[in-house]
């Protein structure tokens, strides 16, 4: 019986500036040598993945992260697409309709990942989007990195469906929220999970907010649905690591970072001496 | 249902017919266990002749996918009729193994 | 009866009347479900079978659940909700719910859970916590106009302390309520949402992305039911040669017949397991 060596994989689910607590996973994997043959993102998670994916040590991670996600990719509306709720006929409501522009996010997608792709990247990569059509799960593991990105951060009102390779593309989460499927199909042996459940909206007081809410329920049942799923399926060991915080992290609370990251290095540091044993035995 | 194997240079195929339900599974899981015991580990199950396919037969299936993997191989599937195909779709096998159109493709996935 | 043997209907709207076709069939073949579970649309359906209702009268009695003037309003309340005239808050919703409550009076009265000739569950969730909620009790009025709270379009509906909604927000086809109160053959009616290639309004936007997700929920749980219950799962999914829509009263008949005919495909495997020794 041939002894192969065992793969490890990291996946970091939707949860915007939560994921940055994988950074802090990865400083342990770092200090470690443990190398990982596969990094999977969705969502917010998927800019943590391809900083780490790309090679960049962990403060230009912090850096170049804090670039990617922050309160100046949300500054410009949509005003047309805005208009085109109240009336459809006269602007023109269609696929593309979000509340914001892309502008500034793609200029800060642009400014830290130029036009490389995933041929570029150090360790395997793969983002997830999904099929604004039939719902699918898309795993991007080809072409430009930029592109990948602007797909799978597409939430569903904020963002437009992204055209790609012939598909609509929205938010990854809208299908996988956790994709730990991915490395399963590709017979990884550990999977390190890091996922975050959707914060749910404090008070609805407008239709928005309230489809907005029902969005969030349904995205974390799928969550769940899907974990147990994959759990069970899988021939070795997911492990999740849940970073623990005392206190609201919000959308775009990049100040936050530096907390974010600590308390990711130690949910990782409980489960290393496990990960250590697996990967030994 | 009745199953045929098939050994080439670096996979099995088993090729299945008939029904994979509740009452037949066991037959199929069986068959697939005790290749693996023999150190078959790559193997490709082509269901071409499977014409009903139970939660039963998915559970087999999905065994046997974990138990390749364990040892360090894996089960793919080559799945052509569109009804079990869509049984497939919606268990949410293509999700988590690797199903192919025709056991051709399956059988060179592992490389040659 | 047989206690081994249950059916589930999940959500779907009109569709679920399919569930009437698996129903006669079953009669035919003197096979009495042990209980009967349903979710959306398909508590509607579960209710009449576990009631023992005729299935012809049933399709009498539902025809009328859905028609036009149930969704008056919609238009026009949409569009003040969404320029900031009225207020939206959870209790609301886009029409008047009253005309839907009273049609599902019509047909339910103050019939209970009690009634039943076997047991029945209906699935909710619950509106703060996104959890699973199964009502088994109480009247089945209650639990039907809880389980059908479609979001935005009907308001959430509270029983008790909780406030419920649509089931289908966290389980479109609970499969494992039933394999929890013991059956093994579950024969399961269940539907994808339709969705849109083009949106040409909010209201289709808003409707296509709750279908993604339902149908994701769907196919999510649905595989892992499949996957680690020892119960033999057996999807009745009837085939439609066109189109049909998810409040399209008038083919209720013809959704039964290919409901029907969905059902006859997978009745000798259901006796042979039913006859089979555990």
């Amino acid at each position: 019986m041939s002894i192969k060596k065992k793969k490890i994989a990291l996946v970091v689910g939707a949860g915007s500036v939560k994921c940055a607590a994988a950074l802090g996973l990865w400083k342990v994997l770092e200090k470690e040598n443990i190398h990982l043959d596969m990094i999977v993102g969705c969502s917010g998670g998927s800019l943590y993945a391809t900083a780490m994916a790309m090679g960049f040590s962990l403060q230009e991670c912090i850096d170049k992260t804090k670039k990617l996600w922050n309160r100046s990719i949300t500054q410009q509306r949509n005003w047309r697409a805005l208009a085109s709720i109240l009336l459809p006929g006269v602007f023109k409501f269609n696929n593309h309709f979000s509340m914001m522009s892309d502008v500034p996010m793609l200029r800060s997608f642009k400014s830290v990942f130029g036009d490389k792709t995933f041929a570029d990247t150090k360790t395997p990569l793969y983002i997830m989007a999904t099929d604004f059509e039939t719902g699918e799960s898309i795993a991007q593991c080809e072409g430009p990195l930029v592109d990948a990105l602007r797909a799978s951060v597409a939430i569903p009102y904020i963002w437009s469906a992204w055209p790609h390779s012939g598909r609509l593309l929205i938010d990854g989460a809208a299908s996988n929220p956790l994709p730990v499927d991915v490395p399963i199909r590709e017979g990884v042996d550990i999977i390190l999970a890091m996922g975050f459940q959707s914060p749910l909206p404090s008070r609805i007081k407008s239709v928005s907010r309230y489809a907005f809410y029902i969005n969030s329920l349904m995205t974390n049942n799928l969550l769940n649905a899907n974990f147990a799923f994959h759990n069970a399926v899988h021939h070795a060991e997911i492990i999740s690591i849940v970073p623990e915080f005392d206190r609201p992290i919000r959308l775009f609370d990049t100040h936050q970072i530096p907390y974010v990251i600590e308390q990711g290095e130690k949910a990782m540091l409980e489960q290393l001496p496990y990960i250590k044993r697996l990967l030994e035995s | 249902m009745k199953t045929e194997v098939r050994h080439e240079i670096n996979r099995t195929i088993v090729e299945v017919h008939g029904s994979l339900d509740a009452l037949t599974a066991p037959e199929l899981a069986n068959t697939l266990v005790n290749q693996i015991a023999e150190g078959h580990v790559n193997l490709v199950v082509d269901l071409i002749g499977v014409e009903f396919m139970s939660s039963a037969g998915l559970r087999t299936l999905l065994g046997a996918v974990k138990e390749s993997r364990s040892h360090g191989g894996d089960l793919r599937i080559a799945s052509t009729n569109p009804g079990i195909d869509k049984v497939l779709k919606m268990s949410g096998f293509h999700n988590i193994a690797k199903v192919f159109p025709s056991q051709a493709e399956a059988a060179s996935s592992f490389g040659s | 009866m047989n206690n081994r043997l249950s059916i589930v209907i999940g959500s779907g709207g009109v569709l679920c009347a399919a569930a009437l076709g698996l129903s006669k069939v079953l009669r035919r073949e003197g096979l009495t479900p042990g209980l009967a579970v349903g979710c959306s649309g398909g508590s509607i359906y579960a209710a009449t079978i576990a009631l023992g209702m005729d299935p012809d009268e049933a399709q009498r009695l539902t025809l009328n659940l859905f028609t036009g003037d149930v969704f008056e309003g919609y238009s026009s309340n949409l569009k003040s909700a969404l320029s900031g005239e009225t207020r939206f808050t959870e209790t609301s919703s886009l029409i008047d719910d009253s005309v839907m409550y009273e049609r599902l009076k019509s047909v339910f009265a103050e019939r209970t859970f009690e009634d039943t000739i076997f047991p029945l569950h209906i699935v909710a969730t619950d509106f703060y916590t996104g959890e699973r909620v199964v009502i088994s009790s109480g009247k089945i009025l209650d639990a039907i106009r809880a389980s059908i709270a479609i979001p935005l379009i009907f308001s959430p509906w509270k029983i008790g302390d909780q406030m419920l909604v649509d089931g289908a927000v966290c389980d479109p086809l609970p499969i494992d309520v039933a394999i929890q109160q013991g059956s093994d053959v579950i024969a399961a009616v269940g539907f994808e949402m339709p969705t849109r290639k083009r949106m040409n309004s909010y209201t289709a936007m808003t409707t296509h992305f709750n279908s993604i997700y339902m149908n994701n929920i769907l196919k999510s749980t649905f595989a892992f039911y499949n996957a680690v219950h020892h119960a033999e799962i057996i999807p009745i999914l009837p085939s439609f040669e066109k189109p049909v829509g998810t409040f399209d009263t008038q083919q209720i008949p013809y959704i039964i017949e290919q409901g029907e005919k969905a059902a006859e495909e997978h009745i000798p495997y259901i006796k042979q397991l039913l006859l089979a020794t555990k």
